[in-house]
């Protein structure tokens, strides 16, 4: 049988261009999927405020900051009065401090640079969790080695039902945990 | 037609159209939209405007795609407050007593902005109950169109500037001897009582007008014949037995409505304590509170005259004789009760029915006036309540206060004469409109042109500002100081929740700033000293509570009101007033009756989209005004529905769409003030017609006299009323004796409590029942107590970012509202018979818009609820088709964005909003909730406590303003809940039960408070 320019291109041409089509998709997917996810998200802060420091090595409690998330949706990123508690003495001389002062003095809005974001259809609630026993860390990382804060699960609503389905998995230190709610309107409405 | 068979009624209808069977109607029944709804759909049909705006989009969505060729998308900014205060927590409301519209309210607020008003459950009075206004004015707050500066013949000017002209042009006033107009509301606050009177010190030849469009005038006027004092007291009408409303609203518009409604629905709570008082309403024109009557009388508006005197006859002839002396007797004895019931066509046997109930239980049995009434007939009113001997029904512990008479025609008259003629030297508009409601015919409009300097502290720009020098912005109740006492038992606080947004002061601190005379010292605490010092001398010196000042005054500004010890105001001995004859009223053709306008009032909310689009409660049309006319009265004329008609009276007419009322008297025209304002925001314009140009004086609002004829050419009114109405023709296929609506007779249910479910099926699915264990939320409303006065809502309206959508969508049937009261006639058009019932999303066991939804958008949680997730819906309105109680609302536009060019689509606008409720966009499906946002609130709260939710933890935003209390809302699966109670009541029904979809909202049929003879 003869050749042609068709078989050619329906046997040869056609899958090869099919199979390069799809190993570019998967592999540039696979590869995107933490970046779309915002794993790994490191923005450069207004303030290089470090929470290994803070949390870590001086070991304040997160509550001491974040003073919401006992008490409502959000774990609030503390308001300057807060930081200004310990640096209206402490370390006064230090550049970044000096920085901080004078948002305070001026009251200028400090614009930190948002890293965690659910999108805004979902009403996702830090004290219903915190209030259970679940440790800041198991959605965070851990903070306390943190030089610079960055993401470090994916915030999607894969991971949300993974937890919510199946608490022993995620949240092993907690004994005795119930599942969390799956419907719709635990989160939207 | 007798007003018997009120148990099985045959039919019902909705309309004159459908009573008449007509083909289109019919159609439109069983249908899912309305005609048009699913029309108009193109894009070419969208406005430029939204054009432009898309392009506008398009470039930044590029925009957006160009950044989002960084790494990582940026997720924005955190700013955190600087110095947070204390006890405010970003995401956590707080809630803040003042009083908005002249009620006691809490102000919910969130991160510094109110974004409800919710009912103050504390206040004695209103028991944290709402009408259907007041939580609908936090849109005047976020108003786009309200005034943001001071302006001077149109010009940009400062405050310091503007005020230190005004008080030069003051003081040359008073130095000159000419007259300074201070035109304001009714006076209820002692501190502007004080204020008015430093302002006269100040100025020795200011004068103070006050009037109302529509005010309770004549009534005390009356009252002040009879017992020597303006100040009337309250009703306590939950002990009433039997309450005759004589054109009497008490229940939609007239004085205190929600605690009266409160109080009416307590006298006819089945469900908690058995009893049922009997309500008569004789009335012309159509009200609320003739919807909800037992028996209700069709007299024209100006035969009351001699139907109170008749009926004084009859009972005194019947032998009730204990106050009537001869004078009395010599009155009535010419008002022959057959002779009135003959001549106007009555009813005998239910005026037969009134008298035997009024001779039964004389101290049980009350009547009520209407504001709109003249004095003879209030003064013939307290003769017969006289008559009754009902003083245990008057409460003489809380008495409405009144602080100074309004101005008289004859006073208002006589200022506009001196102006006309030099005589006043400067008028100031203290926050009203007299352009507006002032009769064209006194010549207000000329007076702003001759007058010097006008001054006008306005909100918003009105007929009045439009034509004053000066316009200065005063602040929203939200942001002002203020006192109220218009009980004498509550001394009433208002504190400001936000600061003013724009450059804006509260109209009482700019008075107080010329009254001090220099206008570099103006504060904004000013105003709140002056309020602290009349504070402390009227209540705190007098009260001599066991606390200093500063405690008790911040103890009553967190309460919202302070107790006042006034003890039993007794009035002066009742001195009998003979009633001077009046006019015979069977000489006129037609009467015409001016009623203000259930939400919009006086036309001071008609830039509120939300009341605008509320449906009025009888005839359920929105956006407009008209003239309402009995069927006979029309069929005389030759007039169908929105044909224009002319009503003439001696110096000036009025074309205005005409609109078939059944129950109106024939004879009467009614139609609502407050409409057809032409200096208004967008939202106002073009909204129905001022009929405040057929008056002659302000307080004419009874108008015998008039001729109306046909004119050319119509008007489209947009009425709710068809859209949405059930398809009870198919049902009827199956349970011919099943209706949408059930009721009957108190005397049936105390025979035979069970009557109701008589005929009841056995029904059974052929599908695995699903088990709900724990938690299951219901409802239930009871219509006995349910008024279908709209606050629900109102309320839902608020509390769930409900959009306005206009006239031209309401007309395609697109309005959005989650709860609507569907009103049901039976009867004669001429006489009809009202059942109304609230309907909203029943959630269902078995709901069949979840099967169909092809992307499973809608489904059901755990607890019970039918859920609706907007992010998941595309929009097929599949679940809106196979829903068979018409509950479910679709986004066709961006309504926002469409509402007359985006008119709600702003920065200002938008907090409004409940951040915690989806704004929803175009193309997704919405309905109601349950208020899921409250219930996972009262969820948080639980887990936070370490506990488990209770059915009582939530309140939903209908069930806390509904004024009857007539919703309840809870776990149906605890049989100690109150809702549960409800639910396994007797006289309980679902409605379309035998679809079996299991809802779980149930009613509670409406009883009849009838005589026994009929049943």
């Amino acid at each position: 049988m003869k050749k042609t320019v068709l078989d050619y291109t329906l046997k040869i041409r056609l899958p090869f261009l099919l199979f390069v089509v799809a190993v570019s998709f998967l592999l540039t997917f696979y590869i995107s999927r933490s970046e779309r996810d915002g794993v790994g998200y490191m923005p450069e802060q207004p303030i290089k405020y470090s929470h290994k420091l803070h949390a870590g090595d001086l070991a304040i409690d997160c509550q001491y900051c974040h003073v919401g998330v006992t008490k409502g949706r959000h774990a609030l990123v503390p308001s300057v009065n807060i930081c200004m508690n310990c640096h209206t003495v402490a370390r006064k001389d230090k550049p970044e401090i000096v920085k901080l002062t004078q948002y305070y003095e001026e009251g200028k809005p400090l614009p930190w640079k948002r890293i965690h974001k659910i999108p805004e259809y979902a009403y996702f609630n830090h004290s219903v969790h915190v209030n259970v026993g679940i440790d800041c860390e198991s959605c965070h990382g851990n903070l306390r080695e943190m030089e610079v804060v960055e993401q470090i699960k994916p915030f999607t609503m894969t991971a949300c039902l993974d937890c919510h389905r199946d608490p022993q998995k995620e949240i092993p230190y907690l004994e005795k945990v119930n599942k969390g709610p799956e419907n719709c309107a635990a989160c939207h409405r | 037609m007798t007003p018997d068979k009120t148990d099985l009624k045959e039919h019902y209808w909705k309309s004159i159209k459908e009573y008449y069977k007509d083909p289109e109607v019919l159609q439109a029944k069983l249908n899912e939209f309305a005609k048009g709804v699913t029309d108009e759909f193109s894009v070419d049909k969208l406005n430029g405007l939204s054009r432009r705006r898309f392009i506008a989009l398009l470039s930044a969505s590029a925009a957006l795609a160009a950044t989002a060729c960084s790494d990582y998308r940026d997720k924005g900014e955190i700013i955190p407050y600087t110095n947070r205060p204390e006890g405010v927590l970003p995401g956590k409301p707080d809630y803040y007593s003042s009083f908005v519209n002249d009620k006691s309210v809490l102000i919910k607020v969130r991160e510094g902005r109110p974004i409800n008003i919710v009912g103050n459950p504390d206040h004695p009075v209103y028991k944290g109950k709402l009408d259907a206004q007041t939580p609908a004015t936090l849109l005047n707050l976020y108003d786009p169109e309200r005034l943001k500066e001071p302006t001077k013949d149109k010009l940009k000017i400062d405050w310091a500037k503007a005020d230190a002209e005004i008080i030069d042009a003051l003081t040359k006033a008073a130095a000159d001897g000419k007259e300074i107009a201070l035109i304001g509301d009714r006076i209820t606050s002692p501190s502007v009582m004080k204020l008015f009177a430093d302002f006269k010190k100040k100025y020795s030849t200011a004068r103070v007008y006050s009037y109302k469009q529509i005010s309770d005038e004549n009534k005390r006027i009356a009252w002040d014949q009879c017992f020597g004092t303006r100040n009337i007291p309250s009703v306590k009408l939950n002990n009433a037995n039997v309450i005759l409303a004589i054109e009497s609203d008490f229940l939609g518009r007239e004085g205190n409505t929600i605690e009266k409604t409160r109080m009416f629905a307590e006298s006819r709570d089945i469900i908690n304590n058995g009893k049922m008082s009997r309500l008569y309403a004789a009335e012309g024109s159509m009200s609320l509170t003739g919807m909800n009557a037992d028996y209700r009388l069709r007299i024209r508006s100006d035969y009351h005259h001699n139907f109170i005197l008749s009926l004084i006859n009859e009972l005194i002839g019947k032998g009730m004789t204990a106050n009537a002396d001869k004078e009395l007797r010599d009155m009535v004895s010419s008002f022959p009760l057959d002779d009135f019931v003959k001549r106007h066509g009555l009813d005998a046997l239910k005026i037969s029915y009134l008298v035997k109930d009024l001779l039964n239980d004389p101290s049980g049995s009350i009547v009520l006036g209407g504001e709109s009434l003249p004095v003879e007939v209030h003064t013939a009113i307290n003769l017969l309540n006289n008559l009754l001997g009902n003083d245990n029904l008057f409460d003489y512990s809380s008495v409405e206060l009144d602080h100074q008479p309004l101005s008289t025609d004859k006073e208002l008259d006589e200022f506009i004469e001196r102006s006309l003629s030099g005589e006043v030297g400067v008028i100031i508009n203290f926050g009203v409109n007299p352009v507006y409601h002032l009769p064209s015919s006194l010549g207000i409009e000329k007076v702003f042109s001759e007058v010097n300097t006008t001054i006008s502290i306005v909100e918003s720009d009105n007929e009045t500002s439009a034509l004053s020098n000066y316009v200065l912005p005063s602040s929203h109740a939200l942001e002002s100081w203020g006192d109220n006492f218009t009980r004498s038992n509550i001394y009433e606080l208002q504190q400001p929740v936000i600061s003013p947004i724009f450059n804006t002061r509260q109209k009482e601190a700019v008075l107080l700033s010329w009254i001090n005379g220099i206008s570099e010292a103006y504060s904004d605490d000013a105003f709140k000293e002056y309020l602290m010092d009349v504070f402390e001398e009227n209540v705190f010196i007098t009260q001599n509570p066991a606390v200093d000042f500063k405690s008790y005054w911040y103890n009553s500004l967190h309460n919202g009101f302070a107790h006042i010890k006034s003890g039993r105001l007794q009035p002066g001995t009742f001195k009998f007033n003979p009633v001077r004859k009046t006019t015979n009223a069977d000489d006129y053709d037609y009467v015409l009756h001016l009623t203000p306008n259930y939400f919009i009032g006086d036309g001071r909310y008609a830039n509120n989209g939300w009341l605008q689009e509320m449906p009025h409660p009888v005839s359920k049309i929105s956006w407009d005004n008209y003239a309402a006319v009995s069927p006979s009265s029309a069929k005389k004329l030759g007039v169908e529905n929105d044909d224009l008609v002319k009503i003439k009276t001696a110096s000036s007419f009025l074309e205005i769409p005409v609109f078939i009322q059944p129950g109106m008297a024939d004879g009467q025209i009614s139609i609502e003030l407050g409409y057809g304002r032409t200096v208004i925001g967008d939202v106002g314009k073009n909204s129905g017609f001022n009929a405040a140009v057929l008056q002659e004086s302000l307080s004419s609002v009874l108008i015998a006299g008039v001729t109306l004829e046909k004119s050319s050419g119509s008007y489209k009114l947009v009425s709710t009323q068809e859209h949405h109405s059930l398809d009870d023709d198919s049902v009827k296929d199956f349970h011919k004796m099943r209706h949408i609506i059930q009721e009957g007779t108190f005397k049936k249910y105390k025979e035979d409590p069970g009557f109701l479910h008589e005929e009841k099926h056995k029904l059974k699915g052929i599908t695995r029942e699903h088990k709900y264990e724990g938690l299951k939320w219901g409802m239930s409303i009871d219509l006995n107590k349910c008024i279908s006065c709209g606050s629900c809502v109102s309320a839902c309206n608020v509390e769930n970012n409900i959009p306005v959508v206009g006239k031209d969508q309401v007309e395609l049937g697109r309005e959005m509202h989650w709860i609507r009261i569907d009103r049901y006639y039976s009867g004669t058009p001429d006489e009809p018979e009202v059942s109304n019932q609230p309907m909203l999303c029943q959630h269902c066991d078995n709901a069949p818009c979840e099967n169909v939804c092809p992307v499973n958008a809608t489904n059901h949680s755990p607890d019970g609820l039918n859920q609706m997730a907007y992010n998941r819906c595309v929009g097929t309105r599949y679940c809106a088709n196979n829903c068979p109680y018409k509950v479910r609302r679709f986004n066709f536009y961006n309504f926002r964005d469409h509402f007359a060019d985006a008119y709600y689509q702003n920065e200002l606008s938008y907090l409004a909003n409940n951040p915690e409720v989806t704004v929803r966009s175009r193309g997704v499906m919405e309905k109601c909730t349950f208020c899921v946002q409250r219930i996972m609130d009262a969820r948080e709260e639980a887990i936070r406590e370490g506990r488990e939710i209770k059915g009582s933890d939530v309140v939903t935003a209908c069930q806390s303003v509904c004024p009857g209390n007539a919703i309840v809302f809870g776990d149906i699966n605890d049989p100690e809940s109150e809702v549960s109670k409800y639910r396994t009541h007797e006289l309980g029904y679902h409605v379309l039960e035998e679809l079996y979809v299991k809802p779980n909202v149930t009613y509670i049929a409406k009883l009849r408070n009838t005589h026994a003879e009929e049943a």
